[in-house]
C-alpha cells in the first residue's frame, strides 16, 4: 500500500513538475514583480495552453491525494 | 471608500478575477499546512513550540510563512524564485549573452523568464535536500532532540520528501503565474503578501501575551505610525516636466502637450531590502551547517554576523541596502535610453538641451533623490533590530522592515491596478 503510493506520488511529482515546465512563463521576472506598473497580457490563452492546464489541474490533484494518503497511511502505521 | 469595494464587486470581469486571486491563495495557504510525506508531524509541532521565539529563523520563515520549519509540502516557498530572480538579475550585468536577450524586448524577455523557472527548480532541488538533510540528522530545530522524520535512515524516505518538495517549488511558481496572468496583480508579490500577512496576527498575539496589553497597544501605534510614513515615502516622486514640441504631419497636429517624468524617491522598490537580507542569511546558513564543531571562524560568523543586534551587523546591514539601492536604480532605470527617447519623439525638459545634457540632467537628478531614498529604505528596515535592542524583543517583531515594506508596497500596488481596472466603468475610486 505505502509502496504504491510512494511510486505514484514521485511518478506524479516528475510529471507534475514537467508539466509546469511546460507552460508558458508569465512571471515576468523580479523587476515586475514589486511596483512594476501595469501589465497585463490579454489575448486569451491557446487550446493548447488550456488542455495543458487541465492536465496540469488533474495531476496536481492526483499528487495532493498521494500526499495526503501517505500522511495518513505512515501516522496510522508507526 | 466602502463603495468602491462594492463597485468593485459589482464589475462582473473585476469580480471573477478576485475570485480566483482569493481561490489561488486559499490552494496555497492549505498546501503549506499539509506535511509533507514522512513528517512526525506530532513531534514536529511539540518541537516548534519550543523554538519559535528563536530569532535566527526570522527571515526564512518570514518568506516561508511559517511552513518551511513545519516541513510541509510548500515549504521552500517562493524563496527559490526570488533566489533565482536574484541571480539571473545579477547576471544580466555580467553576462554579455544575457544583456543582449533583455535588449531584445518582449521575446528576449520571455526567454529569461524560461532560465529563472528552470534555476528556480535547481535551486528548489538544492535547498529541499538540505533541509532534509538537516532535519534527518535533527539538526533543524536545534535544541529538540525528537526525531522529525518517522524513518529516519531511509533513503526513499528522503527522496519522495525532496522530489515532493521540488514538485510544491514548481506548483507555487505556476499558481503564481496564474494569478499574473489570470487574476490581478503581480502573482508572486501576492503569494509573498500572503505569507507574511499569515504570520503576522501570532506575532503580534506573541507580543500580548508575553508583555500585556500596554505594549500591545503601544506596538500597533508604532505599527500605525511606521504604515503612514511608508506609504508617505512610497508615494513621492519629482515630476520632472516634459514638453513636447508640436509638429504637422500631413493636416493634423501632433502633440503640444506637456507631460511629466515620474522620479520616485525610492525608485527601487523592496528589492534592495530582500537582496541585502539574502545576503546576511547566508552567514547564518554557514554557522546552522557548522553544527557543533564550532571552529573559530564559526564563532566568528556567530557573534557578529548572525544574531541582528550586534552593532556590526546593523552596519553591514545598512550599507548593504543603500548599496542595492543604488545598484537597483542603476539597473532598472537607464537615462541614456529616457533621453534618446525623448530626443526621437521631439521632447525636452524646458531649460535643458536635448541629448546629452538631458541624460546628464536625469542622472544627476536621480542620483540625489535615490539618497533619501535609500536612507529611509536603511531606517526602516533597522527598526526591528532596534526594537530587538530596546525592548529585548524577538526577532520577529511583528511590524518589523522588510514586512512592513513588503505589505505596504504589494497593497499599493495591487489596488492601484484594481482601481486602473475600475475605472474602465467609472471614475470613483479608492485612492484620491
Amino acid at each position: 500500500m505505502v509502496i504504491t503510493f510512494t511510486v505514484l506520488l514521485i511518478l506524479s511529482s516528475l510529471l507534475l513538475i514537467l508539466l509546469v515546465l511546460l507552460h508558458k512563463g508569465r512571471g515576468g521576472g523580479l523587476s515586475d514583480m514589486f511596483g512594476g506598473g501595469v501589465s497585463s497580457g490579454l489575448g486569451g490563452s491557446s487550446v493548447a495552453e488550456r488542455n495543458l492546464d487541465r492536465i496540469t489541474v488533474g495531476t496536481a490533484l492526483i499528487w495532493t491525494a498521494c500526499i495526503i494518503a501517505l500522511g495518513l497511511l505512515l501516522k496510522a502505521g508507526s | 471608500m466602502l463603495g468602491a469595494f462594492a463597485n468593485a464587486f459589482r464589475t462582473p470581469d473585476l469580480r471573477r478575477k478576485l475570485l480566483f486571486v482569493m481561490l489561488i491563495v486559499v490552494i496555497f495557504r492549505f498546501g503549506s499546512q499539509v506535511p509533507a510525506p514522512g513528517v512526525n508531524v506530532g513531534n514536529v509541532q511539540a518541537c516548534f513550540a519550543q523554538i519559535e521565539n528563536d530569532g535566527l529563523y526570522g527571515l526564512i520563515n518570514l518568506f516561508s510563512g511559517g511552513a518551511l520549519l513545519q516541513l510541509t509540502v510548500f515549504a521552500l516557498g517562493i524563496m527559490p524564485y526570488i533566489t533565482a530572480s536574484i541571480i539571473l538579475q545579477l547576471l544580466v550585468v555580467v553576462i554579455p549573452r544575457l544583456e543582449a536577450l533583455k535588449k531584445e524586448g518582449q521575446a528576449g524577455q520571455t526567454k529569461i523568464t524560461q532560465y529563472t523557472r528552470y534555476l528556480t527548480l535547481a535551486l528548489a532541488v538544492l535547498q529541499a535536500t538540505g533541509i532534509v538533510a538537516l532535519a534527518r540528522s535533527r539538526q533543524l530545530l536545534q535544541g529538540c532532540p525528537d526525531p522529525l522524520l518517522y524513518n529516519e535512515d531511509s533513503l526513499t524516505t528522503m527522496v519522495v520528501m525532496v522530489i515532493t518538495m521540488t514538485a510544491g517549488t514548481a506548483v507555487i511558481m505556476w499558481l503564481g503565474e496564474l494569478i499574473t496572468d489570470r487574476g490581478i496583480g503581480n502573482g508572486m508579490s501576492i503569494l509573498i503578501f500572503t505569507q507574511v500577512v499569515a504570520t503576522f496576527p501570532s506575532a503580534l498575539w506573541q507580543v500580548k501575551v508575553s508583555r500585556g496589553w500596554w505594549v500591545f497597544a503601544l506596538v500597533m501605534a508604532i505599527g500605525l505610525v511606521l504604515v503612514a510614513a511608508v506609504i508617505f515615502m512610497e508615494q513621492g516622486q519629482r515630476r520632472i516636466p516634459v514638453q513636447y514640441a508640436r509638429r504637422m504631419v500631413g493636416r493634423k497636429m501632433f502633440g503640444g502637450s506637456s507631460t511629466y517624468i515620474p522620479l520616485k524617491v525610492n525608485q527601487a522598490g523592496i528589492i534592495p531590502v530582500i537582496f541585502a537580507s539574502s545576503l546576511l542569511y547566508l552567514p547564518a546558513m554557514a554557522v546552522q551547517f557548522a553544527g557543533q564543531s564550532r571552529s573559530a571562524w564559526a564563532d566568528f560568523l556567530n557573534t557578529y554576523l548572525v544574531s541582528g543586534d550586534h552593532p556590526l551587523y546593523m552596519a553591514v546591514y545598512f550599507g548593504l541596502i543603500i548599496f542595492f539601492t543604488y545598484f537597483y536604480v542603476a539597473i532598472t532605470f537607464n537615462p541614456q535610453e529616457v533621453a534618446d527617447n525623448m530626443k526621437k519623439y521631439g521632447g525636452f525638459i524646458p531649460g535643458i538641451r536635448a541629448g546629452k545634457p538631458t541624460e546628464e540632467y536625469l542622472n544627476y537628478v536621480l542620483s540625489r533623490i535615490t539618497l533619501p531614498g535609500s536612507l529611509y529604505l536603511g531606517l526602516i528596515s533597522l527598526v526591528p533590530l532596534v526594537a530587538l535592542v530596546l525592548v529585548n524583543a524577538n526577532q520577529n517583531f511583528p511590524f518589523g522592515g522588510t514586512s512592513i515594506l513588503i505589505m505596504v508596497g504589494v497593497a499599493l500596488d495591487t489596488v492601484k491596478q484594481i482601481e486602473s481596472q475600475l475605472q474602465q466603468r467609472n471614475y470613483e475610486g479608492f485612492l484620491r
